[in-house]
């Protein structure tokens, strides 16, 4: 006989295990809060939700304001607060459909699934959330740097490329900032299930 | 309502735990991430409990909900990462020590599917328990064809790794 065919008896007649659990050890497990990584998935997301907008409240706003009025910017921030909010609204509603469908009892492969496109919504929240940052700051960059309150502080003869060039360089070393600080926290949480996803769907064709 | 459908699950549980046991054994290798382990899987099988139609098995549901706990939802607590102190000295066995004692054929096919990854752990045992492709096609979410290959693998994998 096959040695695993052989073993395979041995597994199914294995004792006990040491550790038994009576009805009352039941009880008390039950009372306990998981720590499954959906409840932490959760918690970051819902983090990731409203950070951005508890710092833009909280922060002092009266020099971006002044900004906004020096340059005749009001009419457009307007547009795109509007938009963020139609944004976020819809990514929220977006990732609660998604994680209400996580289910324990659903097949491997699904609850997988599941919870890696509840993590993906959040992902392209913040993708989303930096395209935003940045087209905002090339719009800001554009209409400060071609008023002529602006130019008319810049010493004679200052090249206008390179005030792009830094302007641009600066503000993509912030986003990309914010963007590996989302990298590690995502890594953090969903290397073993990306793993795993892979290897469980490697040679399946159907 | 609720502490009758308390009473049903523990019942049950108690009655079944030896399969969500086999699981933390194959998935961890000391007491404390054992313990850890078996504390998770009751939180889901009691949440996922309410849902339970008996359209399947209570063991094949249970295995269901387990292989995902350790699979995808479990994140092993600071506790069983400190312990260190493994099952039965499983370590100091080795492979060419195997003899005919039952204990020790045990023992050493732990220590073969320890090394395994997490989802040929699922299929390892998925198949020392018996059961059949459709079953394991089913619980794991893939198509037979796969789990037919997947499980010749696997089972090639631990005979080389039981005759090294």
């Amino acid at each position: 006989m096959d040695q695993l065919e052989k073993l395979k008896g041995v597994w199914q007649n294995q004792d006990e295990s040491d550790i038994k659990y009576t009805k009352s050890d039941i009880f008390g497990m039950i009372q306990k809060k998981s720590s499954s990584v959906v409840k932490w998935i959760l918690i970051v997301s819902i983090i990731e939700f409203i950070l951005p907008n508890l710092i833009i409240l909280f922060t002092d706003n009266s020099a971006s304001e002044k900004l906004y009025d020096n340059y005749d910017l009001n009419g457009v921030m307007l547009f795109y607060t509007i938009l963020y909010v139609i944004i976020i609204v819809g990514f929220i509603y977006y990732f609660y459909k998604n994680y209400k469908n996580i289910s324990a009892d659903n097949s491997v492969k699904d609850l997988l699934h599941s919870i890696l496109l509840t993590r993906k919504t959040v992902k392209y929240y913040i993708n989303t959330n930096l395209t935003l940052a940045a087209i905002i700051g090339l719009h800001v960059f554009y209409k400060v740097f071609n008023s002529s309150q602006f130019i008319d502080k810049l010493p004679e003869n200052t090249n206008m490329v390179m005030v792009w060039t830094v302007a641009i360089a600066v503000f993509a070393f912030v986003l990309f900032i914010f963007w590996c600080i989302y990298k590690i926290v995502y890594g953090f949480f969903l290397r073993k299930l990306n793993r795993n996803y892979k290897e469980l769907l490697k040679n399946d064709y159907c | 309502m609720t502490k009758e459908l308390e009473n049903k699950f523990a019942a049950e549980l108690e009655k079944n735990q030896g399969i969500i046991h086999k699981v933390c054994r194959t998935y961890t290798n000391n007491d404390a991430a054992h313990k850890d382990l078996f504390q998770e899987i009751t939180i889901q099988l009691w949440k996922a409990y309410p849902k339970f139609r008996g359209d399947s098995k209570f063991s094949t549901w249970m295995y269901r909900v387990s292989f995902n706990t350790a699979i995808s939802l479990y994140r092993k607590s600071k506790r069983s990462i400190e312990t260190t102190q493994i099952y039965d000295n499983l370590k100091e066995l080795e492979y060419q020590d195997y003899d005919d004692s039952k204990d020790n054929q045990l023992k050493l096919l732990y220590k073969a599917i320890h090394s395994l990854n997490d989802i040929e752990k699922a299929l390892a045992l998925l198949y020392l328990e018996d059961k059949n492709y459709k079953e394991i096609a089913n619980t794991l979410g893939i198509s037979e064809v796969n789990a037919r290959v997947k499980m010749n693998r696997t089972k090639t994998k631990l005979k080389n790794i039981l005759n090294p």
